[in-house]
């Protein structure tokens, strides 16, 4: 009975405007797309269960917190000052090479966000590429 | 007739020039307001700017360890070191408030920049 009556709790699961998206190599965009776009941009595809209480609850607070975090849709605000643009991508690079992003518990359920060995260096690569490109 | 052409085209590559321009040369003029962060506090730690205008945001960091000045709503994230001053560039914004904080040490209390 709780369960049906959850349904009822509106959730705001949108995907807003882009205000100026991500430029990067045809390989290393399609990569992060395919990754992490559905929590860091405003391009979310978002999961049928994310339809269902409870899970629709943590599936916006996930995308909701990955978007404030780091959006690629609104890469435009982020180079407005070249040091946080370039502070951003030696993030990227870290994360990425480390393994923290993506998340474990968010692969399980999404194995398209599985990077393996090659794609995370390709795309540190290009993180730290780009970074210092800015800085200079 | 010919003159009005030159002067039309003399405007319209310079409203073409002004949009084209990178921010950061529009920015040169912006005003500049300081932040201190000191002791575990940001002072001031609420800015009053003006609307519809850009402006830059000197952070100053008198702590012993970096701090990472940064505001989800300003899209701004910067580490600043121990005695160093950086300046961080800020769009025109709509009035608002809008927090920031040190991602380093959650517990300094968020500031925040009031634009009216």
């Amino acid at each position: 009975m709780a369960i049906v009556a959850i349904q009822f709790i509106p959730v705001q699961r949108s995907n807003p405007p882009i205000p100026g998206d991500l430029v990067a190599p045809a390989p290393v965009k399609n990569t992060l797309r395919a990754a992490c776009y559905d929590c860091h941009s405003n391009r979310t595809r978002w999961p049928w269960y994310g339809a269902l209480a409870p899970a629709s609850w943590l599936v916006v607070h996930e995308v909701s917190e990955g978007r404030r975090r780091l959006n690629f849709s609104d890469w435009i605000s982020y180079t407005a000052d070249p040091a946080t643009a370039s502070h951003k991508l030696e993030e990227i690079a870290e994360f990425v090479s480390s393994g923290k992003m993506a998340p474990w518990y968010y692969t399980i359920l999404h194995p398209e966000a599985r990077l393996s060995p090659a794609q995370r260096r390709m795309i540190a690569s290009w993180a730290r590429r780009e970074a210092g490109r800015i800085a200079n | 007739m010919r003159f009005v052409h030159v002067v039309a085209f003399s405007a319209a590559m310079a409203a073409a020039s002004s949009m084209l321009m990178p921010y950061g040369t529009q920015a040169a003029d912006a005003p500049a307001f300081t932040i201190k962060a000191e002791g575990g506090h940001f002072s001031p730690s609420q800015l009053e700017v003006a609307a519809n205008r850009p402006f830059k945001v000197l952070v100053i960091s008198a702590e012993k360890t970096p701090i990472e000045f940064e505001s989800f709503e300003l899209r701004r994230e910067r580490v600043v070191k121990p005695g160093e001053t950086i300046t961080v560039n800020m769009p025109a914004l709509s009035p608002g408030t809008y927090k920031f904080f040190d991602d380093f040490h959650r517990d300094t209390p968020e500031g925040a920049i009031v634009v009216k």
